[in-house]
């Protein structure tokens, strides 16, 4: 139980960042458009990311998946912005 | 949706758990937080020499900005006043000295008060809201507290969603009493579920908003929050100062000029309730007029005006604002309850304190779960349970009131002490009732305590009768309402508390004896 809640706490924060991230720069128009809502939606999505790791049967694979998710959003973040394909 | 029994399982656990940590503070930030709604009214009910106060004009309030900024510097740089209203019937002025300290200013006083005006009980229940009542850590605290809240619902949700169509109308009485309590806590749950979802990612954003803009300024705003903040929650755009005094337009055009731009952009209603002032008596000052207008889910729209010319800069209002000034006034009217009609305040009254009643009695279903069927000597961990939620939750309900009966009180003997000897009297007595818990049983401190909330609720509207010679009844005849309806809340209260009293009486001598509610028999 304390793995998957430290899994929650820690690498939810990660996926949460990621997702509120992708939430920024995504949408169409500048980043700093959209600051408020992805502040705001950062707050849920962390509680929900937090939610999902006791879904998993054991710590180890909460912080696989959630570690994972949290990598590949942040990954996506790089590449869209690296190649510019979103302002 | 199906789910696994492990799932569920899990879930569940979550779900006690992190309800039991955060449940006692959520109990104390519900039941605060349902006063609060009635903060304007809670400090004429303290002192009500305002009610008789004609209402301040704009000359009034070009007085006060005018000592101001003659006499602070700081200001000039950057000044925020209320316009009079009928919300803030006098205006008050604030800004941020040379040390970042905020200071006020209202009708004579412009030197610079570290408190606002009136602050006294409204403020207390506002704290007790917000941070517990605790300084500095309080407030992130009640920010962990709200994040764990959501998880709270979040699982809770999952676990209840099975049946949650079939059983959202039942309540079922009757002998099986866990049932009872268990369709009541499921009922206000799912049925006021969104009014909570939006407090706790609400109170978790007012409440640790600093600490996550410093985490994700970094990790995906490219460290260039702070820079971009003023743009996305302002609506005055930034001008550097041009160093060239000219003579400012008056509070009374600018005031004018407001109305009669949000009428042009076809805002029917707009009614100016707060200025920021920027590079006060500079060419280039700004002034950006905030104003309710009217029928919107976040009404806060602004109006920024070269605060000279009146020349129109920019406006962010309802139906027209980009994504970032909508989101922020509707979470602002949202958790604030500053949206739609007279209403709005009364159905937040309730669901406040339908919330504190779901943590009760969250509580109260942990220790009926564990309840030792056949026997009359209960565990230890359930009856500290039992005493530790007595102890805060009423305790809590006694303390309320008991600030509203000592400030009352002192306002009228001992007016310079009033404020210190509210906050004295208040977390004494909430600490004396916890005391009183831990050494009783818990069946019996259960009910005296709450026959003490009953009185020290009761005794409201008398010692506010009796100190001010406003009784209900006067208030009533001279169209006071809002000290009316504080001191017949305060008795529909009191009643509520002595039923409370008279049930769980009953309950410990005629229920069932195998419980910590039961009183023990000889």
């Amino acid at each position: 139980m304390w793995a998957r809640a430290l899994a929650g706490l820690l690498a939810g924060f990660f996926v949460a960042a990621a997702a509120a991230g992708l939430i920024t720069w995504v949408p169409p128009g500048p980043w700093q458009a959209v600051i408020v809502p992805s502040m705001v939606a950062f707050i849920p999505l962390w509680m929900l990311a937090a939610l999902w790791a006791f879904a998993f049967r054991t710590g180890l694979r909460a912080w696989l998946w959630l570690g994972a998710t949290a990598a590949s959003g942040f990954g996506l973040l790089w590449l869209l912005r690296h190649f510019d394909w979103v302002q | 949706m199906k789910f696994s029994s492990l799932t569920l399982r899990t879930f569940t656990t979550v779900h006690t758990w992190v309800g039991l940590v955060a449940g006692f503070a959520l109990f104390v930030a519900f039941y605060a937080g349902a006063i609060t709604v009635f903060h304007h009214d809670l400090p004429l009910w303290q002192s009500p020499q305002g009610m008789d106060q004609p209402a301040q004009t704009l000359d009034d309030a070009q007085r006060l900005l005018d000592g101001v900024l003659a006499k602070h510097p700081d200001a000039r740089k950057h000044v925020g006043m209320t316009f009079p209203g009928a919300e803030t019937p006098q205006s008050i002025a604030y800004w941020q000295d040379a040390k970042g300290t905020w200071l006020f200013a209202w009708a004579d006083h412009v030197d610079g008060s570290p408190t606002p005006p009136q602050a006294g009980l409204a403020e207390l229940v506002n704290e007790l809201h917000y941070t517990l009542g605790l300084p500095v850590a309080g407030i992130y605290l009640m920010g962990v507290v709200s994040l764990l809240y959501g998880l709270a619902l979040l699982s809770g949700l999952v676990i209840h969603l099975p049946k949650l169509v079939g059983d959202l109308f039942a309540l079922r009485p009757g002998r099986n009493l866990k049932q009872m309590w268990q369709d009541a806590h499921n009922v206000i749950g799912v049925l006021s579920l969104p009014f909570h979802l939006l407090f706790a990612v609400t109170g978790a954003l007012l409440c640790l908003m600093f600490l996550q803009m410093a985490a994700l300024n970094p990790l995906i705003y490219d460290g260039k929050l702070l820079a971009a903040i003023p743009g996305a929650t302002d609506t005055a755009p930034i001008r550097a100062p041009a160093n060239q005094p000219v003579r400012a337009g008056s509070l009374a055009m600018l005031h004018a000029r407001s109305i009669a731009v949000a009428n042009e952009l076809g805002q029917k209603h707009f009614e100016p309730a707060y200025l920021k002032l920027a590079n006060a008596g500079d060419a280039n000052a700004t002034i950006e007029i905030t104003g309710d207008g009217g029928v919107s889910l976040g009404p806060l729209g602004a109006v920024a005006l070269d605060a000279n010319t009146g020349e129109v800069l920019h406006t962010q209002l309802p139906g027209q604002r980009d994504a970032n000034h909508a989101t922020l006034a509707a979470a602002y009217a949202l958790h604030f309850g500053e949206f739609g009609n007279g209403w709005v305040p009364w159905l937040y009254f309730a669901l406040g304190l339908g919330g504190a009643f779901l943590f009760y009695s969250g509580n109260l279903l942990w220790i009926e779960s564990r309840r030792k069927r056949r026997q009359v000597v209960q565990g230890r961990a359930q009856i500290n349970m039992a005493r530790a939620t007595v102890g805060v939750c009423i305790g809590l309900c006694v303390a309320v009131s008991a600030a509203f009966v000592s400030v009352q009180l002192l306002e009228h003997l001992a007016p310079a002490h009033a404020d210190a000897g509210m906050r004295w009297t208040c977390f004494l007595v909430w600490g004396g009732c916890a005391l009183w818990a831990a050494l009783r049983a818990p069946s019996k401190a259960a009910v005296e305590l709450l026959w003490a909330a009953a009185a020290v609720t009761a005794l409201i509207p008398v010692v506010h009768g009796a100190m001010s010679g406003l009784w209900l009844w006067t208030s009533a005849a001279r169209g006071y309402w809002p000290l009316f309806w504080v001191d017949g809340v305060a008795l529909a209260m009191a009643l509520g508390f002595a039923a409370m009293a008279r049930a769980t009486q009953r309950r410990a001598v005629n229920g069932d004896p195998n419980s910590v509610w039961a009183h023990t028999r000889a």
